[in-house]
């Protein structure tokens, strides 16, 4: 469904991420984890066209989108849901799932769209009309995802969404994407917290300074030594 | 200092709404595309004239009714708002940079205006000059009620329309977080050039209303930048109804101070407020 | 006495010989407005071009000095030429009382600056007209006696302003020359890092901006004189603020003599087209010129040529100074144990986020101490509020003894702690050379011009960019911006130095290169705290790490120990639920 072909991209003048290759195939999991600064944010956002692609190709459902202009990219079938957030924070809840839909090909099914992301998050029916910024982080990643949702996209995009929650949400969060995944969205998944991002997926590809060091089973690549050197910077000895 | 009657306290407030009015037609458009595309458009005030002389010229010489005027100016103020936006875009322009530039436009505006219309003043003489109404003992002039009508049916339908449709909610926000409103299919380039046409639109309608209750003279184009800056910043960039009730408070604190005091004395409450909104509530801007 | 100085003078007094030459009135009359306006296009310039604090109320300031001179000579009978320090005077004070309450609020910066002072024009005007200080009439300047500096009552007055245009010029160059106006430079690319760097920024904007007011006060006391009838109306407007805008945007903001030359073209021009057959064209010209300046050379003319023009290198020291090789540094210590930077207890908070949480730390003379963390747990907020960026909210910080919280920024800097940025943030109008100059000039070591050049050059040579001296950041690749943040931090010779992400986006060879030099750093005498994600280097460079998390410490001693730790592992590597 999704294929990265060697991509380089870069970050100002600098380069970010060196023939960085991966593939999603349809329905999959797919989990991109490693350190800071290693390039995962960089890597999303090129997916979601909101950064140039230097070199190499982008494929989508076997269209080559990589010289699309930014905002054709969720009417291809590609939603994000941004690191931090990213709400429109001075507008309400609902005006943030509904501008999801902007796009003319989920504005059709608006309500439909939106009675089902209320479905996988009841505890926002009562915060529509709250300005998204008043939320808890918590409450504002479930927006954020809803917000993607809404575009009725075929792949969706998440970076790192444990991002500064407490566990016990992240917990709930993670349940949530499997149960979105189960209903036919592939999804790529970004996180620093590779313990249980290595639950959710099936496949995980390592990154480190802007180059993928490992991919494989998900089970297996948490105990490789790969990780070890590569968050913690100790070199394990077998 | 003397206090005046009643009576006259009471016209004078009435005429600061309606300038107030005024004040905020103007400055709706310049709020907009300062909020919204940040950029200072000072050619919006020449664009306001270039329509009241422009409606002037077809009332006085061509015969037609200026109220007609509203549904030709405007949809040609669009496409020439367009068409200036289009080319500005090329050129990537600090909103510092952005306020030169236009100010060098309005100068130029100006240009062309007194070249063909000289420097002597016009006023645009039609059989709605004459019509008042009277409550009690306050004259409601009908040129000026039409102005207020228009403002604040307008402002009203933008803050509708920024509020209640999806274009609307897509321009705020992409002015919050452009590349992720691009991201949800929002088109930046294509919403700048509609909103600099609107605007543009905008400042005929302002211009028409100008041209009913005032004398033009092509000099004047700047005195009003003060006081509808001060109507913007009071009432918030980008905001449909903000400017609109910040000019009325400016208008009616104006017309009050007139009255109270010297005319003279009026300027400085606009900007006394505008230097105090700067230093004290930066955050609100 | 330079060359350029020199060359002012001696055109000045050249052009001070002209009422003795016999020529028609009106070629001074010319003159005289050529001068009137070089002087308020220039003095403009010294705080609007140089810091990019673009003020539109020089005309309230010209205004002042105006009505101060004609109300003391018409008035109150005071000889003339004593109206015009007084005049100037006046203007200053009133100007820096302005400035001491708008400088101090943060965000009144750029356009906000601009219609502030647009605004204070209108008031001060409004005020002018309605009290006794004109009362409505204006005042009249028939009776004042010209002081007979020259053959003629219209001489006089040229000579007068010519006089202060030269010394306008002169102060202008000097200005440009000297710390204050490097000091300007910086506020006007990054006022924030400036201060960072050792720049007092509110003192500068003070200065500079008094004396640009002064000099706009002094024109106006002349030009009362000029025009005999002083009104409100015709003075307090946007004329004069847009017109200078124009002169010294069309000239080039920041060159010394930009303003001038855009005086100068701007009143020709002006003059061909009054006196030409067509002033509304002339008029139409003049935006239009405005505009293609703006779009197309947005230097302005001198600006635009002195790029084509430029070539000059600037000219490494001679060898023999070289040859001393390493920079001058403090005895390197060995790791001595003695508390350089005493943390306790540091808090901050940001609206509803409390990034650092009761952080006590200390940091040991002549140690590299890594600073980990996950994403998000502090580490850039610790260097931010040790340097004086933000406030700290709760807590203390010693540095060798001395307490730092409170220090304005630039105090910080002086006393011996400098950082570099995460994303670079030079300076973008200065080259290479001159950010790091800057930094010699007003960090710990307090050098002048000449000293900090050299020191400069010698620190350059130490990470390797001698090369690109002459480059504009615009010019380098991420690694070399990274070195250049590197090398500024060093130029002020700190104690200690906070490194922030310096390797991120860096290729494995820079990398190696980076580690090297940090460990050369530490060995000059420096003591460094660097936050870090690429783990080799840490694990390379560190004797101690110390690991944030959620903004608390939750670990700190020997790398291999913190790393093992269990609770560290689960904060970078999370836990599994059971």
């Amino acid at each position: 469904m999704l294929e990265v072909n060697n991509i380089s991209v870069n970050y100002g003048a600098a380069p970010a991420l060196w023939d960085v290759s991966l593939q999603v195939q349809p329905g999959e999991l797919v989990c991109v984890v490693g350190p800071n600064g290693a390039g995962k944010t960089t890597l999303i956002n090129a997916i979601a066209g909101m950064h140039r692609v230097r070199a190499g190709s982008l494929r989508f459902n076997g269209r080559d989108i990589t010289a699309l202009a930014s905002h054709r990219f969720c009417e291809a079938g590609i939603a994000i849901v941004p690191e931090g957030r990213r709400l429109f924070t001075q507008m309400t809840v609902l005006d943030n799932l509904e501008l999801g839909s902007f796009i003319a090909s989920a504005k059709v099914h608006r309500k439909a769209s939106l009675a089902h992301v209320l479905s996988l998050f009841p505890v926002l029916k009562v915060k529509l009309d709250s300005p998204a910024g008043s939320l808890s982080g918590g409450q504002q990643q479930m927006v954020a995802i809803g917000r993607a949702l809404m575009a009725r996209p075929g792949l969706l995009l998440l970076d790192e969404p444990s991002l500064g929650l407490a566990p016990l949400i992240v917990m709930d969060m993670f349940r949530i994407i499997r149960q979105i995944n189960a209903q036919g969205t592939s999804v790529l998944l970004v996180e620093q917290n590779v313990a249980m991002a290595m639950e959710l997926a099936k496949r995980a590809y390592v990154m480190e300074e802007g180059r993928i060091v490992a991919q494989g089973e998900a089970s297996e690549l948490l105990t490789r030594p790969e990780i070890q050197k590569a968050y913690l910077g100790l070199e394990m000895h077998e | 200092m003397s206090f005046p009657s009643f009576n006259l306290l009471a016209q004078s407030i009435l005429s600061g709404i309606f300038i107030g009015g005024l004040y905020g037609l103007i400055g709706l458009g310049l709020g907009l595309t300062w909020g919204l595309l940040r950029q200072i458009n000072l050619a919006h005030f020449g664009l306001v004239f270039l329509a009241a002389y422009m409606s002037y010229h077809m009332a006085t010489v061509w015969h037609v009714d200026p109220l007609l005027t509203l549904l030709i100016l405007p949809p040609l103020f669009f496409l020439f708002g367009v068409g200036m936006q289009w080319v500005l875009s090329r050129f990537s322009i600090s909103p510092f940079n952005s306020l030169l530039v236009t100010f060098g436009i309005t100068v130029v505006m100006e240009s062309v205006i007194q070249a063909i219309w000289t420097a002597d003043f016009r006023r645009l003489e039609t059989h709605y000059n004459d019509q008042k109404f009277t409550i009690g003992s306050l004259y409601i002039p009908v040129p000026e009620l039409v102005t207020l009508v228009v403002a604040v049916s307008l402002s009203l339908l933008i803050w509708a329309a920024m509020r209640y449709t999806d274009l609307g909610k897509a321009l705020r926000a992409m002015a919050e977080d452009g590349p992720i409103a691009a991201a949800f299919g929002i088109n930046q380039k294509g919403m700048s050039l509609m909103l600099a046409g609107i605007c543009a639109a905008l400042a005929a309608v302002a211009g028409i209303c100008l041209a009913l209750t005032f004398t033009l003279t092509p000099s004047q184009i700047f005195a009003w930048v003060g006081v509808v800056f001060a109507a913007v910043m009071l009432g918030g960039l980008g905001s449909a109804l903000g400017p609109l009730v910040a000019g009325i408070i400016i208008g009616v604190s104006e017309a009050i101070t007139m009255a109270v005091a010297a005319p003279s004395w009026a300027p400085i409450v606009s900007f006394s407020l505008l230097i105090v909104m700067l230093l004290f509530r930066p955050g609100k801007l | 006495m330079n060359k350029t100085v020199i060359g002012i003078l001696a055109a000045g007094a050249l052009l001070a010989s002209v009422p003795w030459l016999g020529v028609p009135a009106f070629y001074e009359s010319f003159l005289y407005l050529l001068c009137h306006w070089m002087i308020l296009a220039l003095s403009w310039n010294i705080l609007s071009g140089y810091s990019g604090y673009f003020s539109f109320g020089h005309g309230a300031f010209f205004g002042i000095g105006m009505y101060t001179s004609a109300g003391l000579a018409a008035n109150l009978n005071w000889p003339f030429l004593w109206t015009l320090p007084a005049a100037a005077l006046l203007a200053a004070l009133l100007g820096m009382a302005l400035g001491a309450v708008v400088f101090r609020v943060k965000s009144v910066r750029g356009e906000l600056f601009a219609l502030l002072t647009l605004a204070i024009t209108f008031v001060v005007g409004t005020i002018v007209l309605n009290t006794r200080i004109d009362g409505g009439p204006g005042i009249y300047l028939n009776s004042v006696a010209i002081p007979a500096i020259g053959p003629t009552a219209s001489s006089s007055i040229y000579l007068m302003a010519l006089l202060g245009a030269v010394a306008t010029l002169l102060i202008s160059y000097r200005i440009q020359a000297s710390r204050l106006g490097m000091g300007l430079f910086a506020i006007h690319d990054d006022e924030d890092v400036a201060e960072v760097m050792g720049v007092p920024t509110f003192r500068y904007k003070l200065l500079a901006f008094g004396i640009s007011c002064a000099l706009a006060g002094l024109a106006g006391g002349i030009h009362a004189l000029f025009v005999s009838y002083v009104t409100a109306g015709e003075t307090f407007t946007i004329v004069v603020p847009l017109t200078v805008v124009l002169m010294s945007v069309l000239g080039g903001t920041r060159h010394w003599a930009g303003p001038a030359v855009g005086a100068v073209a701007i009143t020709c021009l002006m003059y061909f087209f009054t006196a030409g057959n067509n002033p509304i064209a002339g008029k139409a010209a003049v935006g239009v010129i405005l505009v293609l300046v703006i779009l197309f050379m947005p230097n302005g003319i001198l600006g635009y040529f002195l790029k084509r023009t430029a070539g000059k290198r600037s000219v490494p020291p001679a060898l023999a100074a070289q040859a001393a090789a390493a920079p001058e540094a403090a005895p390197a210590p060995a790791a001595s144990g003695k508390v350089l930077l005493d943390v306790q207890n540091l808090s901050k908070a940001f609206k509803g986020v409390q990034a650092l949480d009761g952080v006590s730390l200390q940091v040991h003379e002549g140690e590299i101490l890594g600073l980990l963390g996950p994403n998000g747990s502090g580490k850039s907020t610790f260097i931010n509020v040790v340097s004086g960026h933000f406030p700290a909210t709760g807590g203390q910080m010693f540095f060798e003894g001395r307490q730092l919280a409170g220090l304005e920024a630039h105090s910080i800097a002086q006393a011996g702690i400098a950082r570099t940025y995460q994303i670079p943030r030079p300076f973008a109008h200065l080259t290479v050379l001159q950010n790091v100059a800057l930094v010699a000039m007003f960090g710990g070591a307090a050098l002048n011009h000449e000293q900090a050049t050299q020191e400069a050059w010698k620190w350059l040579e130490f990470t390797g960019l001698q090369d690109k001296a002459d480059a504009l950041p615009d010019d380098l690749n991420l690694h070399q911006r990274k070195f250049l943040e590197l090398t500024r931090a060093l130029a002020s010779r700190p104690r200690l130095v906070l490194l922030d992400e310096v390797l991120s986006g860096l290729t494995p060879g820079e990398i190696n290169e980076a580690i090297a030099l940090i460990r050369k750093i530490r060995d000059r005498g420096a003591t460094i705290v660097f936050v870090e994600h690429v783990m080799r280097a840490v694990m390379a460079l560190a004797d101690r790490v110390a690991v944030l998390n959620y903004g608390k410490l939750i670990a700190v001693g020997p790398a291999q120990e913190v790393m093992q730790n269990s609770e560290v592992v689960s904060a970078y590597l999370g836990t599994p639920h059971a």
